[in-house]
């Protein structure tokens, strides 16, 4: 939220700034380590980043990565397209977004994948025990909470609605942090919170029903977020933009197939209780991007007006 | 004629003239994040005139007049119960020193736990940060009561309501009315925050909506709309003011010219 006011307060100072662009770029030097800082969020999704850090998968190919932790998706792309990270994480409807208002952005690798599995997913729409809503349908002229809006949360949600059957355009969502959720809706406040682990828990913990995995629901084997950069950095840098998505896919496939390690590893960088993370479902982590996903998130996203005009899926994907 | 004239190109000369720079500057920006103020202003009514008015310019605009409001009423209340006894004030200063150097967005995931995240949360961070200035102006106010006034209703004993009518509040009034200007400007700032919480309608909300949907133009259209409200509001403010405190311009005005 600060980062929001932050940006309110210096919009006019920024104003000054405006005229002149930003040069600072990545200057490959031979022989040297190339420095890339990529933009993380410091959730369960970015495990095999860490990891492939930890292994030197990245060294290895003479990449020099510092990961940034940033608040969302949202918050990331701004930093990727001015130069200030060279790669980043988003969902990827914030970045389906971002292409269609013109920004120029290009993912690069796969983020992370729904487990595929209904009912048990890392993410879940969850109600109170002792709430009358059975399905997806039932939450017409409620209100769920989603972290932020406009990403892959309500897009999923509304996905969940209209498979069960509801009209997801009569569905009211309210902007709530993730870790508020469990309070607003054991408290009454919402009717129906969208929330990733380790809230899963924390949900299930208090009593909590799952009433569908709306990432499951979306697209079989759902790419829910993806790793970018910005076309400046591939049209300057295209080698390096090649071997971060080589090291990307080794730390992906890694990640996939030692979750102990990965959970080691996110116990590392959260602040999730251990006891949690041994607990936690883990997304799946394979090593491409799903595309018929991707092209059916933009289909949806198209459908409940998120997008105005179908999204050029093509441009955006690796 | 022409005083008012000179004041008006005052007034309006330096917006005039950093609208045009911010216009010419940015006219042929390519930076997605600062596009031409003209892209703005194209958006701006597209934007604004429509369904967001009626679903987030006036639920914003009402909940800021509920907030201020209460906090108004509260404000003086306090004040004056405050400043007009020596124990109450003795016990209350430190603990409102305290309560109003909280900044009142810290406050917001408190008020949550407490109200909920639907209007009267937002209404209550508006409240807890406007009532400030106000109560604290009060209570100078009260204090400040001419000894001379007071001797002379005392003599006259003018008590009850018709002391507190027209001796305490009317002499207060001008302390009163700085803070309640104050206040204002610090409700417009809470209006916007308090949106950016838990929210599903009114401006700051869509404003961060533009930013999240990367509609940069639009995220801008609805800053700039937010100062215009600012400017409306204290012109408004300014005529109840005039209303108001008539009595006391006069009186500086006659004191001026003897």
């Amino acid at each position: 939220m600060r980062r929001h006011l932050a940006a309110l307060l210096l919009a006019p100072a920024l104003l000054a700034t405006a005229a002149c662009g930003s040069d600072e770029g990545q200057s490959p030097n031979a022989g040297e380590a190339d420095k890339v800082t990529v933009g993380v969020i410091p959730i369960l999704d970015v495990a095999p980043i860490y990891l492939g850090v930890e292994k030197g998968f990245f060294e290895k190919r003479n990449i020099d990565v510092t990961l940034e932790q940033a608040e969302g998706g949202a918050a990331i792309v701004p930093a990727v397209v001015s130069g200030q990270y060279q790669f980043g994480f988003s969902n990827i409807v914030s970045l389906l977004l971002a292409h269609s208002e013109g920004l120029p952005v290009k993912m690069v690798s796969n983020g992370n994948n729904s487990t595929g599995v209904d009912g048990e997913d890392f993410a879940a729409l969850m109600v109170s025990a002792d709430s009358p809503i059975e399905t997806a349908a039932d939450l017409e002229g409620r209100t769920v909470a989603a972290n932020t809006l406009q990403n892959i949360v309500d897009t999923a949600v509304r996905a969940s609605v209209r498979k069960a059957g509801g009209d997801p355009t009569k569905v009211k969502f309210t902007a709530l942090p993730f870790p508020e959720q469990p309070a607003a809706l054991a408290s009454g406040q919402v009717d129906a919170v969208f929330v990733v682990e380790p809230f899963q828990q924390a949900v299930l913990g208090q009593g909590g029903r799952t009433i569908a995995s709306s990432y499951v629901d979306t697209a079989p084997n759902l790419t829910v977020a993806s790793y970018f950069t910005s076309q400046r950095i591939l049209s300057e840098n295209p080698e390096l933009v090649k071997r971060f998505t080589q090291a990307m896919q080794e730390s992906l496939s890694y990640a996939n197939g030692h979750p102990d390690e990965a959970r080691a590893i996110i116990g590392s960088y959260t602040n999730i209780a251990r006891d949690v993370v041994a607990r936690v479902t883990l997304p799946k982590w394979p090593a491409e991007v799903n595309r018929d996903s991707v092209q059916r998130v933009a289909d949806l996203a198209l459908e409940d007006g998120l997008l105005k005009e179908p999204a050029k899926v093509g441009d955006l994907l690796p | 004629m022409t005083a008012v004239l000179t004041r008006v190109g005052l007034a309006l000369g330096l917006p005039v003239v950093l609208v045009a720079v911010w216009w010419f500057a940015s006219a042929g920006s390519t930076d997605f994040f600062f596009p031409p103020l003209r892209t703005i202003v194209e958006v701006f009514g597209p934007t604004w005139f429509g369904e967001r008015l009626v679903d987030d310019v006036l639920p914003s605009l009402g909940r800021l007049a509920a907030g201020y409001a209460a906090a108004l009423v509260l404000g003086v209340g306090l004040g004056v119960l405050i400043g007009s006894n020596r124990w109450v004030r003795a016990v209350t200063e430190p603990v409102l020193e305290f309560l109003r150097a909280i900044p009142p967005p810290v406050l917001v995931p408190v008020l949550m736990l407490v109200a909920g995240i639907g209007n009267g949360m937002k209404i209550l961070v508006i409240i807890s940060g406007c009532v400030w200035p106000i109560l604290l102006n009060t209570v100078a106010g009260v204090r400040a009561v001419d000894g001379v006034l007071e001797d002379t209703c005392r003599t006259y004993r003018i008590r009850g309501t018709l002391r507190w009518r027209h001796l305490v509040l009317r002499s207060a009034s001008p302390q009163i009315v700085t803070g309640a200007r104050q206040a204002l400007s610090v409700g417009i700032i809470l209006m916007v925050i308090s949106e950016m919480f838990a929210a599903s309608s009114g401006l700051g909300f869509t404003v961060i909506q533009f930013k999240d949907g990367f509609q940069i133009p639009e995220m801008w259209s609805g800053v700039i709309l937010l100062g215009l409200l600012g400017v409306l509001l204290s012109m408004l403010f300014r005529v109840v003011e005039h209303q108001v405190l008539s009595w006391y311009h006069g009186s500086r005005t006659a004191q001026k010219e003897r």
